[in-house]
């Protein structure tokens, strides 16, 4: 098949670049291979009869699917729509980018715009324009980063001391999931133990199936949930298992125990999963932040997430990916902005491609960031990871940008890493969990992943974390068995969290949690970019901490 | 640019050639209809199995039949004469069955199982995703799942058939060690995502699953 | 009734007594309370109220009545810290919906709302019925059945329009159960 001819020098050098081991392919645009322009995109379209929404982007309201007809009941705003639609397109992009209109005259126009009419706007808008636009829409003022915390073992003992890594590096929120889904329990432990070691107040998740993820919370294991998904067509939403009726269901259920959710979509999932409808990805996925929306959840992860090979794969995928979070935070969501996933073989790439967040800044930069080794990374592998965070701190200095991670001393990871690991052999001891060596204790505490961990019975494990929810072991039991062994500290952290569901607080849009248990969310730091000089500053303080970096030389000591 | 089987084809050939660097030659690119090598024959809407000791493989749409490889090239009829030699060496016995209605692997999976007199199944995608699946689980939920299907190999498969075969018998064993490679993603995810829409081309709504009666050729 | 219903109007109970102290106190005293699920507005000002338990702490009571500031370290190790301590009131959810109302985000509200009445069904039946919205599981008479048990069961008037008007979708786009 291979035909034989003389090679350019040049040109093998180039195939040689890790650019070009990423799976890149031309648009299908009638199957919704398409980042934007499907020739069967709908035009906007808006009518409205007797309070209610008749025609939806071209299509009458018998015909409505599931989706459209939750989009047209529940996520437009009926007493702005009609004047928002007839608004021209590029005012309205105007508008977003320019500094010197309110964020709040952005949001209410788009409270009233249908899904075409939205994918419309953002058209206008380049890279940079979505760039500034986010500085100015997202919901709360500081910005933030999640990581991933997992090991392709699911060993307890590694994933506790590199969630107290993790929260010590800086950031508000870490999700944890499973190579094997029944040791759910354990993985959601060991990371609530390791976390609250680390720093008090991180938020911690286990991403699982829906009711299983909702269990886990409900019994206090888990602070919130992500991996509520949503999807922009309703053969895919059935494929995944939901309606937004259920989901919206589901969503207030987490709210009736205290539990703060997202919502979780992307584009690229509905032409993965072979069911696009011959729509471009970012128009489906508009619908799915409108769903979002309409059902009330204060945030969503979005910006492709586990499809990122998708658009990354199509012209102008990236910048379609930027356009999905941006729209997010003009819906007036928290948005979790990907950068979750490897989306590419080559550094450059994804460097830029995570650039297109980090500058900007958002509610959570990653969603998240691998704090572990790719290998052990059971999302199958973060575009950034534990191993290029030196790159990542250093950017934060070169460009003056606030990334959400701060520099760290080796004793100082050494120290709470062993503390975490400690901490959960104090609780495996005390709820009669198969034992914790001192032998693990030791290598979690020294280790980069799961290479470096001796072997667990597994079997034994995976009986005792069923058993685990059998027996109706509660965050209190954790709190409990912490305090009778003499990490009071952590006891009470985790009590911290818990007592977070009695305000309910953190259920308002874009919360986090700082270490003394203050919730900061869109309504007490919210965003008020106005142009150069507003919006969110790096504080003197906050200055110093991110460009002292281990690594500089300081002038006075060199040449003596 | 056209993407259509010749291009599937062509990146196809390229990672067998990568393949057949690593590991020695596996199997030439572009085989015929058949490759000579197995039959999957549709004898009629399969029935639910009595006996206790059994796993149901659902095989999706396209398996075998519009597809006759994998993501990375190796043979479909391979991949499954490892899955049934994993479960018939536990002792316990295999049906094939083809699921038409769906082409997401957690339903093929959980119709497999509800098929299953152990109540354990499989299913597997023509790109080769793979689940081990139990009946009274959430459809999206499962025993075990192999989402990465650029790296599962025939070992992998054979060992997916021994543990689907150890639940059927009630065991509890250690699940097949999972493999995880982050750039899978970026190199095939793309492809998959058209390979997953041609084999989706294939679904006929409605339709029930059927038994197939599986040859190998010797 | 069940169980769980019985045992919140005997904790809202006996918190009225608390909360009064020796005065007596009657139900109508605190129209707040979980037992009414339209509680009157408290004139919550996001800038001002919000977050609740560092600025209005003495709005906020848990499941069992008890104060924010009882729940303590020393009162779990003491035993004296219950599961329901540490859940949210409906009360209390329909305060955040009044915050979240308050700084225009109307859907958040509404999600608060339909929350606040789900407080009152027990973990195992929420789950049930939540896999029960889910496509293909359930008869239209199966939904019908869980709207009127939110509804009668749980004074869930808004979940229940919410579960009739999916079973109406559901219909129409052939997402119920078959045989």
């Amino acid at each position: 098949m291979a035909v034989t001819r003389k090679r350019s020098k040049r040109f093998e050098v180039l195939a040689a670049r890790p650019v070009n081991q990423d799976g890149f392919v031309a648009e299908w645009p009638e199957e919704g291979l398409i980042a934007l322009h499907s020739p069967n995109d709908p035009r906007p379209s808006l009518k409205v009869a007797g309070g209610r929404v008749v025609e939806l982007d071209g299509k009458p309201r018998e015909e409505f699917d599931m989706i459209d007809q939750f989009i047209a009941d529940y996520a437009i705003d009926l007493s702005v729509a009609e004047k928002a639609m007839t608004m021209d397109s590029q005012e309205i992009a105007r508008m977003w980018v320019d500094p010197c209109v309110p964020r709040e005259k952005v949001v209410e126009i788009f409270r009233g715009l249908t899904p075409a009419k939205i994918l419309e706007v953002v058209d206008h808008l380049n890279v940079v324009e979505m760039m500034m636009a986010m500085y100015k829409m997202r919901t709360r003022k500081t910005p933030g980063n999640q990581c991933h915390v997992t090991n392709v073992r699911d060993n307890p003992v590694l994933l506790a001391a590199d969630a107290a890594e993790a929260a010590l590096r800086g950031f508000i929120e870490e999700e944890t999931t499973v190579g094997v889904t029944r040791y759910a329990p354990f993985n959601a432990l060991a990371l609530l133990v390791g976390s609250q070691t680390g720093r008090g107040g991180v938020l911690t998740q286990a991403a699982l199936e829906e009711a299983t993820e909702l269990l886990l919370g409900m019994r206090g294991f888990t602070a919130y949930a992500e991996t509520v998904s949503v999807y922009g067509t309703e053969r895919v939403f059935v494929d995944g298992d939901d309606t937004p009726w259920s989901k919206a269901f589901l969503a207030s259920a987490y709210a009736s125990r205290g539990i703060k959710m997202r919502f979780t979509s992307g584009t690229g999932s509905e032409v993965q999963m072979g069911y696009a409808e011959g729509k471009s990805m970012l128009y489906l996925e508009i619908r799915c932040i409108m769903v979002t929306r309409g059902a009330g959840v204060q945030g969503l992860q979005n910006g492709s997430i586990s499809c990122i090979g998708v658009p990354g794969a199509v012209p102008s995928g990236i910048r379609a990916v930027l356009a999905e979070n941006l729209i997010t935070v003009t819906l007036d969501l928290e948005v979790a902005s990907g950068n979750d996933q490897t989306f590419s073989h080559s550094d450059i790439r994804r460097t830029a491609r995570m650039l297109m967040q980090m500058l900007p800044g958002t509610d959570l930069i990653f969603s998240g960031y691998s704090a572990v080794p790719n290998y052990d990374n059971m999302f199958a592998g973060s575009n950034f990871d534990i191993e290029d965070m030196d790159d990542y701190v250093i950017l934060q200095r070169d460009l003056m940008v606030d990334g959400g991670v701060r520099p760290v001393s080796e004793s100082e990871v050494i120290a709470v890493r062993n503390k975490a690991a400690r901490a959960l052999q104090a609780v495996f001891a005390e709820l009669g969990l198969p034992a914790i060596t001192d032998e693990e204790v030791e290598a979690a505490t020294y280790a980069h992943g799961s290479e470096d961990m001796p072997e667990r019975r597994v079997t034994d494990d995976l009986k005792a974390a069923q058993d685990l929810l059998k027996r109706g072991v509660t965050g209190l039991d954790i709190v409990k068995a912490l305090g009778k062994r003499g990490f009071e500290d952590v006891a009470r952290n985790v009590l911290g969290m818990l007592k977070l569901r009695i305000s309910g607080d953190y259920l308002q849009t874009s919360a986090w949690v700082d270490g003394e248990f203050n919730v900061w969310s869109a309504i007490n730091d919210p965003n008020d970019y106005r142009g150069p000089g507003t919006g969110y500053r790096l504080s003197p303080e906050r200055w110093q901490v991110l460009k002292n970096i281990p690594q500089a030389k300081r002038p006075e000591e060199i040449g003596e | 640019m056209q993407v259509d089987q010749t291009l599937v084809e062509r990146i196809v050939s390229q990672v067998l050639a990568e393949l057949g660097q690593r590991q020695g030659a596996i199997a030439q690119p572009g085989g015929t209809a058949d490759d000579g090598l197995v039959a999957l024959e549709e004898m009629g809407e399969a029935k639910p199995g009595t006996r206790s000791d059994e796993v149901v493989v659902g095989l999706s749409p396209g398996f075998g039949a519009r597809f006759k490889r994998n993501i990375t090239g190796i043979r479909l009829s391979a991949v499954l004469r490892e899955l049934l030699a994993g479960i018939e060496e536990e002792g316990v016995s295999a049906r094939v069955v083809r699921v038409r209605h769906t082409s997401d692997v957690a339903f093929i999976g959980h119709t497999a199982a509800k098929l299953s007199g152990s109540g354990i199944g499989i299913g597997i995608l023509s790109r080769g995703t793979t689940v081990i699946h139990q009946k009274d689980l959430a459809p999206l939920t499962n025993l075990e799942l192999f989402p990465q299907s650029p790296i599962l190999d025939l070992e992998t498969y054979r060992a997916i058939g021994r543990n689907a075969a150890k639940y059927a018998k009630g065991e509890a064993p250690a699940p097949v060690p999972v493999k995880n490679d982050q750039m899978a993603r970026p190199k095939y995810q793309a492809v998959a995502a058209v390979l997953h829409i041609k084999e989706t081309k294939l679904v006929e709504p409605g339709a029930p699953p059927v038994e197939c009666q599986v040859r190998f050729a010797s | 009734m069940n169980e769980q219903v019985i045992e919140q109007i005997v904790r809202d109970v006996l918190r009225q007594i608390r909360a009064g102290g020796s005065k007596t106190t009657t139900l109508a005293d605190k129209p707040g309370s979980e037992a009414s699920p339209q509680a009157e507005k408290k004139d919550l000002d996001p800038q001002r109220d919000y977050p609740l338990a560092q600025k209005r702490p003495e709005l906020l009571r848990t499941a069992t009545g008890k104060k924010l500031e009882e729940v303590t370290f020393e009162a779990v190790m003491a035993g004296q810290v219950d599961p329901l301590d540490v859940r949210i009131t409906s009360e209390t959810l329909l305060m955040q919906a009044e915050i979240a109302e308050g700084v225009g985000r109307t859907q958040l509200a509404n999600n608060l709302r339909r929350a606040a009445e789900l407080v009152r069904v027990p973990d195992e039946r929420i789950l049930e019925m939540y896999n029960a919205l889910r496509p293909n599981r359930s008869t239209k008479a199966e939904l019908l059945a869980i709207a009127d048990e939110l509804e009668k069961e749980y004074e869930a008037k808004i979940n229940a329009a919410f579960v009739r008007e999916a079973a109406e979708v559901y219909e129409r786009r052939g997402l119920l159960r078959t045989g």
